[in-house]
């Protein structure tokens, strides 16, 4: 029963850590750069069949990621998101959502 | 026909002739290239066509058509639905999905006739079509009038599908040249994710057109009896490059593949580019919203050879006679657009190469592919001699439209909002 408290006391702080972690946007940045820029645009303003990402929150940044990194469906564009998605982590979707929101045109 | 890079490394080309027991003499004449940024902020720039003091004709995909006058001057033509800032609007043309404003040409006749001609999605008739437009340039540059709907009947796709881009309005071709060989203007379009169209003798999408300035069928078109007679070419997937070989005038056009095998295409009249991709023939079953174009597994990553055997976009055992690709792009797909011959001097051993843009776009480990190719293409179109990747300055791009300007100088548009210009130096 001890190590199980541990675990879970241990889990908590690493929790409660990454909560508290404040979000990289330069890390966002690069991420972006490497996997969406190609599509949405260097700017996030969307180009041809991918949409402009300009004016969306965090929340909603964040949202659509996580909904993605799960692989369910959204939109017809789910078979190119749901793979692009898929290895991204917590903080990786933190980061990028910080990045968009601020530099998105 | 693997990819190489231009710009050899000078040892590489020394050691060569050594080995050869040739003199080590650079005979390679591959000019550098400088670059301008002819406009910028654009949205969706999608084509343009030169006049021979360099104004220069554009569209924007979900705005309308506009003149950049050689003073740099730009004036907006015509505005599509929503714009406000255009001389004329015209609120039935539409932008949707991949659908909106697209090709434009100039009329080879234009110091006399002053008319240029766009192709546009328009929701004038329902369901809605895709067009091509004829209208009047006025002595100033600032406006148009008389707009003549020339081709009203391209189909336009009206819902969305369980498709990739399953969305409305995709696959539309688009791109609109005259050939200075026959003076006919030649209409590229896609099959709207509808397995009936390419094959179809009457559906116009999924064709080449040829046709005259009034909209009528070209004087010795071929299709098959029974096709509409304004058809060139048909089984087409959805063409969106078009270009006309300098010294034969052979048309060769671009044509996107689906996950494999975008292909470059010698057009032959009357001829069949073979894709059909209707459900229970060839070997398949029942596919999604009877459209085969993207099985035997849309939604996942797969060897392209195996989807190329499966679905493929020149159909030989279907179709024997079928038009034979010049190439395929190694079987990858990654968004072939625009299509055009270097001509002149000043591109050196380039002079006469075509050039060819992709968009870029990777599925299921394929690489994206962002990149202009110069490609040493055969008279007849029907072969290649050489792959090379044009080592542009401004690096990847969604290269959408390559048309070479009236110095000679070649023009890029870029999804990301910008018209460049490249030099020769």
């Amino acid at each position: 029963m001890k190590v199980s408290l541990l675990f879970v006391i241990a889990t908590a702080l690493t929790m409660g850590s990454a909560t508290l972690q404040a979000v990289d946007k330069s890390a966002g940045e690069a991420l972006y750069k490497d996997a969406c820029a190609q599509c949405h645009g260097p700017n996030a303003q969307g180009m041809a069949s991918f949409p402009s990402l300009s004016g969306r929150d965090a929340e909603y940044i964040t949202s659509r990621l996580e909904t993605y990194r799960a692989g369910e469906k959204v939109g017809s564009n789910s078979f190119l998101m749901i793979p692009n998605a898929t290895g991204l982590s917590d903080d990786d979707i933190a980061n990028l959502a910080a990045f968009i929101t601020e530099s998105a045109e | 026909m693997s990819h190489k890079l231009v710009m050899r490394p000078l040892c590489a080309a020394i050691a060569s002739a050594v080995i050869i027991g040739l003199p080590a003499v650079a005979t390679a004449n591959e000019p550098e290239l400088s670059q301008s940024e002819v406009l910028s902020g654009l949205e969706n720039p999608w084509d343009m066509a030169f006049l021979p003091d360099g104004t220069m004709f554009y569209t924007e995909r979900c705005l309308g058509l506009s003149v950049r006058l050689p003073d740099g001057e730009v004036e907006h033509l015509l505005g599509m639905e929503g714009t406000d800032d255009y001389a004329t609007t015209a609120d039935d043309l539409v932008c949707e999905g991949q659908a909106g404003m697209n090709g434009v040409a100039i009329d080879p006749d234009f110091e006399e006739n002053r008319t240029v001609y766009v192709y546009s999605a328009s929701n004038m008739s329902e369901p809605r079509t895709n067009r091509v437009l004829r209208m009047t340039v006025n002595s100033d540059f600032n406006d148009v009038s008389d707009r003549t709907d020339i081709v009203e009947d391209i189909p336009y796709k009206p819902a969305a599908t369980d498709h990739p881009f399953g969305d409305a309005g995709a696959h539309n071709g688009g791109r609109i040249r005259f050939s200075p060989e026959d003076g006919y203007l030649y209409v590229t379009t896609g099959d709207n994710h509808n397995s009936e169209i390419p094959q179809s003798p009457e559906l116009l999408g999924g064709k080449v057109l040829r046709i005259d300035r009034d909209g009528e069928a070209a004087e010795g078109n071929k299709p098959p009896e029974g096709f509409d007679p304004r058809i060139y070419t048909y089984g087409h997937r959805n063409v969106q490059g078009i270009t006309f070989h300098p010294t034969t005038g052979q048309p060769i056009v671009t044509e996107h593949g689906p996950w494999h095998s975008d292909e470059i295409n010698a057009l032959v009249n009357g001829g069949n580019s073979g894709w059909d991709p209707k459900p229970n023939m060839a070997g398949r079953g029942d596919c999604p919203d009877d459209y085969c174009g993207y099985e035997p597994n849309q939604t996942e990553g797969m060897d392209p050879k195996e989807r190329a055997a499966y679905m493929p976009v020149t159909d030989t055992e279907t179709y024997p006679d079928a038009m034979q690709p010049a190439w395929k792009n190694d079987g990858l797909s990654q968004g072939i657009s625009s299509a055009e011959f270097l001509v002149g001097e000043q591109w050196g051993d380039w002079d006469g190469r075509l050039v060819v843009g992709f968009m870029g776009i990777g599925f299921g480990g394929t690489p994206v592919g962002q990149r202009i190719n110069l490609i040493d293409i055969a008279e007849d179109g029907l072969s290649v001699n050489d792959v090379a990747e044009m080592p542009v300055p401004m690096g990847a791009a969604r290269f959408r439209s390559l048309v070479l300007g009236p110095e000679g100088d070649l023009y890029t548009a870029v999804d990301e909002g910008s018209i460049y210009r490249i030099t020769p130096e």
